[in-house]
């Protein structure tokens, strides 16, 4: 039987009707990341013992004639910072080298009661700080379609070991695009839901109010599959709503365009994108016009001025808060003082990385008296406009298509050299985060040198079910991405 | 040059909740394990998030309510941040710019006059966890290390915060009396400084002779009322002595010494500490909807002093008389039981002053133990007013009852206080025993050298005390005189 290149539902269907077992699927998967990871380094922590244990209890309850969840059997990995209980959870950094769990994340929880099979830990840019995979201890993870290219971050490791073929699908975390950009970037499908959708507890925060769970997959209908085990109300984050979530399966099932008013974002130079990725944008327009939708040109222009400068005030007066807990004395990284005060500033100084040091440095900035009043407070206050210029946008439209990035799959090292760039790419992701929308990140087939184009599709808060009827559709008429051909030689 | 004092104070009450303020962990944590009472959440465990205790918040709004404050709809808790080893966030959650209620006033009575001090706010915070540091007198100075417990890290706070309207240490110690009480009325907190469940810091300044505030003075680590009325008395008694050489006072946080009995410089300069407020996004802002303000406020116990008020006006009683009784709000109950059950409103009152007070203090006991019911009090009180019993028979009823566990009934059987009049043959008998264990008096008398009838009156006390009160003395007097004869 080959396992490779089969969804998360054709898994589980193939586990629950008996065609392969659980452990099989699970170790086909271990095998693939064994074989080719040495390469691309998008598994940081391998679970094989635990994954083989959990892949025979669901053998055992399928046998028992138990009702099966619905990712019975099916391998994923979660990107490192995702406690797992039992199981190394590092964020990338020295700072949490080794450091233990003692608990699930909820949203890991949830892929257990689903019955699926944590394979391992996947890579990402140390504390979710960066647009690469090259920030973690652990070494850069190299892009499954073009080893040469970055696979995106933060949730690098995830999209790669998706795009890999390793697993069908993965679990990562958008705080500014992390996990549609890495989608776009190995050419997967990615999404980040509705701020809320998902618990947040046992993810390990970078910024509270924009972080959330987001899955990462082959196609649109395995996206919706992980949507409906994780979308539920959870006691522990009172920021994730208890209300009844539609099915987000049934959504994506419809895939239909018909009599649904779409808009084009425009306003800004469609000149300084990479040719392929506005080729991409009309590719998407067409579809959604030859399926049955209407086409509005719509303008953000608040949002498109002010949204990358107002994203990282945000983001880094909230990460330079929560990282604010790792101090040496309880977990992660110590270092001896002379003083309390010497203490504090070893352990921090020699635990997080640069590009983390610096942020929390510049967010510690942003807070400080006097920062806070003339940058902080304005950057609140625009981010409540781009939430109004997207609340009168979608009374006019269902959904919006604009770029996830600017530019293709980055070549390595780019981060280094050029940062100010890195950071503007986040211009057309980070609006997401900061108006709370659901996005999905949607694979439009690849340029002829095999790297992946790809749209941005965006939606009302909470319209997450109609965004992925929208995106199955556009899916259905492109083509869902194969998995990459991946080599072990250099 | 007399200048005035003004002093404001910041309560931190201990809610009375049975977990943390953000997790599901005991607030029982006096004489707990260190390190037992915690969990991820309040430890700061990576990923874990505040969940906020709805009953904390119940608790801040009804003492809200009971301070006359504002309550907000929709308040936000903000991150205060600080590294220190009790910390384990390196924030501390807290109300920074939006307060749950807001506003509001105390009305005390100091040194017999009615004042009102007027609030800023109540908001509601986490406790940081506790240093422990092994040196002999436990200081931090020569301590090769120190020791970390967080079991009170977590534990749910409402800081009251009043305007700087207080001008004498006798108001303010009245005002944080005032406050314990009404705190103890509504059960939002046992209030005992002792067990740390009330904390105080105090703000003390003197006023220029223009009349603008002065310098102003924090006094921290004051642990008993006592000791905030001697720490007030020396701080005002030092400032003034500083301005009077010339000298200027410095902002600044001065620890209470209690066994020197001065105040000591802690650090100045507090104000220029940034502590980066920004907002705690991992909570939602919380609901208070004017209907869920009005079922708290119609679950409202009757307030202190409205209660205070009424036992004059209704009992008649003297203020002092009322504020005394009313200042439990379970001694309170009970003397209206007292009363109901037929007792006199003055003399119940004169005997929840004296002798119930006398027995709980003598045996460290809460009215709630004390084991003699109200009825059965009322019913002995009211046959002393019917005159069944005298004072000292009632006295000696209630200590046999209290001391042998007796029914009111067996009680007075005991103390030969039958409530009947003891008349006749029994009386005769009584006086005959006198007579007997008084030979030479009667003897004197009889000589008639009891000139001024001085000896008369001492047989017909003692006889009198044998009869324990219980005969008509023009009885007694008249039955002495027959058997003289
Ligand atoms: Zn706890």
């Amino acid at each position: 039987m080959e396992l490779l290149g089969l969804s998360a539902r054709e898994i589980a269907a193939g586990v629950k009707a008996k065609k392969f077992t659980a452990e099989e699927a699970v170790r086909a998967s271990i095998e693939r990341i064994k074989r080719y990871d040495k390469k691309y380094n998008a598994i940081v922590a391998l679970c094989e013992e635990e994954a083989v244990a959990s892949a025979k209890r669901v053998d055992e309850a399928v046998a028992r004639g138990e009702e099966p969840g619905a990712l019975c059997g099916v391998p994923y990995v979660v990107k490192d910072n995702f406690c797992t209980k039992g199981i190394v959870t590092t964020c990338c950094s020295k700072m949490l080298k080794g450091w233990v769990p003692n608990y699930d994340a909820t949203a890991v929880e949830k892929m257990k009661e689903a019955g699926a099979v944590l394979i391992g830990k996947a890579n990402m840019d140390e504390f979710a700080m960066g647009s690469t995979t090259e920030s973690s201890i652990f070494g850069a993870t190299l892009n499954p379609r073009d080893r040469t290219r970055v696979p995106g971050g933060s949730s690098g490791g995830s999209a790669a070991a998706v795009a890999a073929g390793y697993v069908p699908v993965a679990l990562g975390s958008d705080t500014g695009g992390s996990v549609r950009q890495p989608a776009a970037f190995c050419g997967v499908q990615g999404m980040k839901p509705s701020y809320g959708q998902i618990s947040r507890y046992g993810i390990v925060a970078y910024a509270s109010s924009l972080d959330q769970v987001g899955p990462l997959a082959a196609n649109v209908g395995d996206l919706a599959l992980l949507m409906d085990v994780l979308a539920k109300g959870d006691p522990n984050d009172t920021t994730c709503d208890a209300y009844e979530r539609p099915s987000f399966t049934g959504a994506a099932a419809k895939a239909s365009l018909a009599g649904k008013r779409v808009a084009l974002l425009t306003g800004y130079d469609r000149g300084s994108l990479d040719a392929p990725l506005s080729a991409a944008i009309d590719r998407a327009v067409e579809i959604c016009r030859a399926e049955g939708a209407s086409i509005i040109d719509v303008k953000l222009p608040i949002t498109m001025e002010h949204s990358v400068a107002c994203y990282y005030m945000v983001a880094l007066g909230d990460a330079s808060s929560k990282l604010a807990c790792y101090d040496g004395m309880r977990y992660g990284h110590h270092a001896d003082g002379r003083n309390l005060s010497e203490m504090y500033k070893k352990s921090r100084m020699e635990g997080f990385g640069e590009e983390v040091r610096k942020r929390i440095l510049v967010g510690t900035c942003i807070l400080t008296r006097g920062y806070y009043e003339n940058y902080f407070v304005p950057a609140m206050k625009v981010r409540q406009l781009i939430s109004d210029e997207f609340k009168n946008l979608f009374e006019e439209a269902d959904m919006l298509i604009c770029p996830i990035s600017p530019a293709l799959a980055y070549k390595r090292g780019l981060g280094e050299k050029d940062p100010v760039r890195m950071y503007l790419g986040d211009v057309f992701t980070t609006i997401a985060n900061l108006a709370g929308l659901p996005s999905v990140s949607l694979n439009l087939g690849f340029t002829a040198e095999g790297l992946p184009t790809n749209v941005q599709l965006l939606a009302p808060r909470f319209g997450d079910d109609g965004l992925l009827c929208c995106a199955a559709a556009i899916e259905r008429a492109a083509g869902a991405p194969h998995i990459a051909e991946l080599t072990e030689d250099d | 040059m007399k200048r005035e004092v003004v002093i404001g104070l910041e309560i931190h009450l201990q809610l009375k909740t049975r977990t943390k303020l953000f997790c599901s962990c005991s607030t029982d944590y006096i004489g707990a394990t260190p390190n037992t009472n915690v969990c991820p959440v309040c430890l700061a465990v990576p990923g874990t998030l505040p969940v906020i205790n709805d009953l904390a918040v119940d608790l801040a709004v009804k003492m809200g309510l009971g301070l006359h404050c504002d309550i907000q709809d929709g308040t936000r808790f903000h991150r205060k941040h600080y590294f220190y080893a009790d910390l384990p966030k390196a924030y501390q959650i807290t109300q920074y710019e939006h307060a749950i209620a807001q506003g509001g006033y105390l009305d005390i009575i100091a040194e017999g006059k009615k004042k009102r001090v007027h609030l800023d706010h109540l908001h509601l915070e986490e406790d940081a966890g506790k240093l422990v540091h092994p040196t002999a007198d436990g200081r931090l100075s020569g301590a090769a290390y120190s020791l970390v417990d967080y079991n009170r890290g977590g534990m749910p706070l409402s800081e009251i915060v009043s305007r700087p309207e207080m001008n004498s240490p006798a108001e303010a110690l009245a005002y944080i009396a005032q406050i314990r009480q009404l705190a103890r009325y509504l059960d939002v907190s046992d209030g005992e400084m002792e067990s740390g469940s009330l904390r105080v810091d105090v703000n003390v300044s003197l006023s220029n002779p223009d009349g603008s505030l002065g310098t102003r003075v924090e006094l921290k680590n004051i642990n008993s009322l006592r000791s905030i009325g001697r720490a007030l008395e020396y701080e005002i008694a030092r400032q003034n002595r500083v301005l009077d050489e010339g000298g200027e006072l410095e902002q600044e946080t001065r620890l209470w010494d209690d066994a020197a009995g001065v105040t000591r410089s802690m650090r100045s300069k507090e104000g220029a500490r940034d502590y980066r407020y920004y907002v705690e996004m991992d909570l939602a802002p919380i609901d208070a909807k004017p209907d869920y303000v009005r079922r708290i406020r119609e679950s409202l116990p009757e307030m202190p002093w409205d209660k205070r008020d009424r036992f004059v006006s209704e009992y008649g009683l003297s203020l002092e008389e009322s504020q005394q009784i009313t200042e439990q709000r379970e001694v309170a109950d009970y003397y209206e039981e007292i009363v109901k059950a037929g007792a006199p409103a003055a003399k119940a009152a004169n005997w929840m002053r004296t002798e119930v007070q006398r027995i709980l203090r003598d045996d460290a006991l809460d009215i709630t133990e004390f084991p003699i019911s109200a009825r059965r009090l009322g019913e002995l009180i009211s046959k002393v007013e019917k005159k069944e019993l005298s004072n000292t028979q009632a006295k000696d009823v209630l200590a046999a009852m209290y001391g042998e566990k007796l029914s009111l009934e067996e009680a007075m059987k005991k103390c030969g206080a039958s409530g009947e009049k003891m008349t006749g043959g029994a009386l005769e008998a009584v006086v005959e025993k006198v007579f007997a264990s008084q030979p030479e008096a009667v003897d004197a008398i009889k000589k008639g050298a009891d000139k001024k009838g001085a000896k008369v009156k001492f047989l017909q006390g003692l006889v009198m005390r044998e009869t324990r009160g219980s005969a008509d003395p023009a009885e007694v007097a008249r039955t002495v005189a027959e058997l003289l004869k």
